[in-house]
């Protein structure tokens, strides 16, 4: 997909675990290790609003488009 | 007191109700089976009474390959119908029937496996009822196409279109329920 998903590089920027994450954003670990790697197929608003508040970023800084 | 029906309990029913069907259409279609065999190989003469009370001994007289034939559609028939109640009552049987994710694989299989079989029955019992029909207008002294349980060949075929169209519109709802569950 050319929708890259950088969830965990703004993790390492901010040296947050992914439990801690899961807790702040209030999504399951499951829910977060999908969007993580890659699977997930859409993302809400609201998760969104969550990952930029919990990560302190811009949902720029979380998504990328790189043409396949 | 209020008595709630949930659909627990309408599965618990339709459970119970597949199971007497399908050991009903089980002894139906081993009852064709056996006879079939036993005027074939045993006794001629059974032809005049065959499972059910059914009269072939003028379709015997006519000719042991248009026997054959008859016998091997009905047979053909019932052993679907049996088939059919079997995937019912094993897909109940395993729990597959999952209501919190109703739109799966294993679903879809199911309605497209039961719409095969109605497909089948459909073009047995309309052989069936063609072949029948041509036989009495030879003269021969048949059974009512009711009574060969070869009736309803129009039936299966409309039942089979519709679970057709279901398991197509199954294809859209388990893509949708993936979606659904991709989404964070």
């Amino acid at each position: 997909m050319p929708i890259i998903v950088n969830v965990d590089v703004m993790m390492a920027k901010r040296k947050m675990s992914l439990t801690e994450l899961a807790e702040k954003v209030d999504l399951t670990l499951a829910n977060l290790s999908i969007l993580k790697t890659g699977k997930a197929k859409a993302v809400r608003f609201s998760t969104l609003e969550a990952l930029c508040k919990a990560l302190d970023c811009q949902p720029g800084d979380i998504l990328e488009y790189k043409a396949e | 007191m209020e008595i709630k029906i949930t659909t627990k309990h309408i599965l618990i029913v339709l459970n119970i109700i597949t199971w007497l069907i399908f050991i009903g259409v089980c002894i139906e279609a081993g009852g064709f089976l056996f006879n079939t065999l036993y005027t074939l190989f045993v006794g001629p003469q059974n032809a005049e009474f065959f499972w059910n009370r059914l009269d072939l001994s003028s379709l015997y007289k006519f000719g042991e390959s248009h026997f054959i034939t008859v016998t091997t559609i009905v047979n053909i028939v019932a052993i679907l119908r049996a088939i059919l109640f079997f995937v019912i009552v094993k897909f109940l049987y395993d729990k597959k029937l999952d209501l919190s994710k109703p739109f799966n694989s294993e679903m879809r299989r199911f309605i497209l496996n039961i719409g095969y079989l109605a497909l089948g029955i459909s073009f047995f019992c309309s052989w069936g009822t063609t072949y029948t029909d041509s036989l009495v207008r030879d003269g021969v002294t048949m059974p009512s196409i009711h009574q060969l349980r070869i009736a309803g060949a129009d039936v299966w075929l409309f039942m089979s279109v519709v679970l057709f169209v279901i398991a197509q519109i199954f294809k859209r709802g388990i893509e949708l329920q993936t979606e659904n569950d991709l989404t964070v």
